[in-house]
């Protein structure tokens, strides 16, 4: 359920953000609470409550004492901006890499990718 | 009180610690009453010849003999648990030994009213002897209360100090206190058979009259009780 | 505030250094992992911190002071011990009724909830309960009391895989509502692993890692690709483990940060990450053949 290679806290970090993105959680909705995160994950909620303050540093939620924490407006925005810049690293460079092995050329590659993509 | 625990911790075994030494004591009673019932069908003479032989009958040792167990239990099973519930060492002295004090109140008190009945009803009719007998003593019958007290607190008391003494020093004590005690008997044996006249001292030295064997009951149990609270603090869990 | 702490504490069995210059600080209202193998002196420190043993040399605070005979700091610190001896006779119901009068936080509707989800049989003689049945004790108690402090000595034992996640998920339930210190000694690492947030590993007596659980969990990397390149990348690393298969190889080794991993992917190396529980087991068994030098 959560991406283990990196530390619990960013990979709770990231499963929220993932949740903002396809609009499980709203811009101005609000997100689970420290406790109810730690329950469903099964982690200590101070893990939970670490990934959660990450967003919160990082502009992507805003706290609302009392109330609970929520996705900040343009919160969607922001994350599209930050994936794409890791888009290359994250899932270009590892697919050039494997196509190289099987002496698939960018060319070929770019051809099955408009092939998938208009399935 | 934190200390309270401890009693409560015995009373959760009420049948093992009161429940079954009353009925075995009873178990015996009924026992020597029926020898009683059988001898005093052959005449007064052999029930005369059974009063003055039951003097050193050890019947009365059903209920006695578990006291002895007790003072090791407190040490080897009590002990533990009590520290593992989170008592002090402190907390579990105070707690045992007004434990110790209160069984033997009782115990006492039983045995004493048993006693005075006992002689009231001349050996409940049948001429039998249960706890009038020389080891809860066959006088008065505030002697046996004393006597019976003395004797069940200094056993108590006696039990726990080995047992903390065995945690604390482990095997090596149990053969130094061994040895002490084989040597101590082979010196006696020698002495009787080897000097003359030793025997005989031997003896006068414990034809002592009661109050003197009261007091040297008193004072083992005050060496018991005073080597224990200074063991027991500083006993360590095993 | 430290929970508690300990300055170069030391038990010794005759020549036996059962804990040997110890010094440790556990924060308070965190859940601790007191790590290692048998014998590495676990139970033999928190038998210790809860004075029912004696340290030879060092100093330690439990709740900031000296635990041994001391009732303030006991009544509020909950050792559930593995080898717990009960007397002939005894009942979970005993316990739990000596229990309730002992800790000034007992929650006598949660033990009861406990008791009901660990289809405990609260009037059967301890001494009949299977080994599972008497761990369940433990943790109702452990639970139950909410001490501010409190020891979990191996509560796993016995315990079916529905009960260990049972106690899982009501000791973190619990633990989130009612925050308090938490020290859970066990083998099961990776079944707490995301429970843990700070872990002490103890070896042969001696602290061996003392770090936070985050740390932990990227404190190494697998790599793993052709037997030459994951040589040529792993000379100058620290190797805690290595495997290898016909000209394939896998090796476990101790990651500066995430440039390790990055590193290796740009060397052509596949990168998987190392759980608590095997960087432990790989750090236990590196550190032997080093100690036998």
């Amino acid at each position: 359920m959560l991406d283990e290679t990196k530390p619990l806290f960013i990979a709770v970090a990231e499963q929220i953000e993932d949740g903002i993105l396809d609009a499980t959680y709203p811009e101005g909705s609000p997100v689970p609470s420290t406790n109810e995160l730690a329950a469903f994950l099964r982690i200590n909620p101070a893990t939970a409550g670490k990934g959660l303050n990450r967003l919160v540093d990082a502009g992507v939620l805003v706290k609302r004492r009392g109330v609970g924490m929520f996705v900040a407006p343009g919160a969607i925005e922001q994350l599209r901006r930050r994936r794409r810049e890791a888009f290359t690293q994250t899932y270009l460079v590892p697919l050039l890499r494997e196509a190289a092995q099987l002496d698939i050329t960018a060319h070929e590659l770019a051809q099955m990718i408009t092939k998938e993509a208009s399935r | 009180m934190r200390s309270r625990t401890v009693i409560d911790l015995y009373f959760v075994n009420r049948m093992q610690a009161y429940g079954w030494p009353i009925l075995v004591m009873v178990l015996a009673l009924g026992i020597v009453l029926a020898v009683g019932a059988i001898v005093g069908t052959q005449g007064a003479e052999a029930r005369a010849g059974m009063y003055e032989g039951m003097t050193w009958s050890g019947a009365i040792f059903s209920l006695l003999g578990p006291m002895i167990g007790y003072g090791f239990v407190s040490m080897g099973q009590y002990f533990p648990l009590a520290l593992g519930l989170g008592l002090t060492r402190r907390e579990f002295a105070i707690g045992q030994s007004l434990l110790f004090l209160g069984n033997a109140l009782a115990y006492a008190l039983l045995i004493t009213i048993g006693k005075t009945l006992e002689v009231a009803t001349g050996g409940f009719g049948l001429q039998i002897r249960f706890f009038d007998v020389f080891y809860t003593g066959t006088g008065a019958s505030w002697q046996t209360f004393v006597q019976t007290f003395l004797l069940i607190v200094a056993t108590l008391f006696l039990g726990a100090a080995i047992t903390s003494a065995f945690l604390r020093f482990g095997q090596p004590f149990i053969w130094l206190g061994g040895s002490l005690l084989g040597i101590l008997g082979v010196a006696m044996v020698a002495g009787i058979v080897l000097v003359d006249g030793f025997g005989a001292q031997l003896l006068e030295l414990f034809t002592l009259g009661w109050g003197s064997w009261m007091g040297v009951i008193a004072v083992i149990g005050l060496l018991s009780a005073g080597t224990w609270l200074l063991l027991v603090r500083r006993t360590q869990v095993p | 505030m430290n929970a508690l702490e300990t300055r170069e504490l030391s038990k010794h069995y005759r020549d036996v250094a059962a804990i040997d210059d110890v010094s440790i600080s556990l924060e308070e209202n965190r859940v601790h992992g007191l790590l290692g193998r048998n014998g590495a002196g676990k139970t033999t420190l928190m038998k210790l911190l809860t004075a029912q043993i004696f340290a030879t040399s060092g100093s330690m605070r439990v709740l900031g002071e000296d635990p041994v005979e001391n009732a303030g700091v006991l009544s509020q610190t909950c050792f559930i011990q593995e080898s717990q001896k009960y007397p002939d006779g005894f009942r979970p119901l005993d316990v739990m009724r000596i229990s309730q009068g002992l800790y000034p936080a007992w929650d006598q509707e949660l033990a009861r909830d406990l008791v009901a989800d660990f289809r405990l049989p609260e009037k059967r003689a301890i001494r009949k309960l299977s080994r599972g049945q008497l761990s369940a004790v433990g943790i109702i108690i452990g639970l139950a009391s909410r001490a501010p402090l409190t020891f979990f000595d191996e509560p796993y034992l016995g315990l079916d895989a529905v009960a260990r996640r049972l106690f899982f998920d009501r000791l973190l339930a619990d633990y989130a509502e009612h925050p308090r210190t938490i020290v859970l000694s066990t083998h099961h690492i990776d079944e707490v692993s995301n429970l843990l947030e700070h872990v002490v590993l103890l070896d042969e007596g001696k602290v061996m890692l003392d770090e936070e659980a985050d740390a932990l969990q990227s404190a190494a990397i697998e790599v793993s690709g052709r037997l030459t390149e994951v040589d040529e990348f792993t000379t100058t690393a620290e190797v805690l483990h290595t495997a290898r298969i016909g000209a394939l190889a896998t090796a476990t080794i101790v990651a500066d940060g995430e440039q390790t991993a990055a590193a290796a992917r740009a060397a052509g190396l596949d990168v998987a990450p190392v759980s608590l529980q095997n960087y432990i087991v790989h750090r236990t068994t590196a550190a032997a053949p080093a100690a036998a030098r």
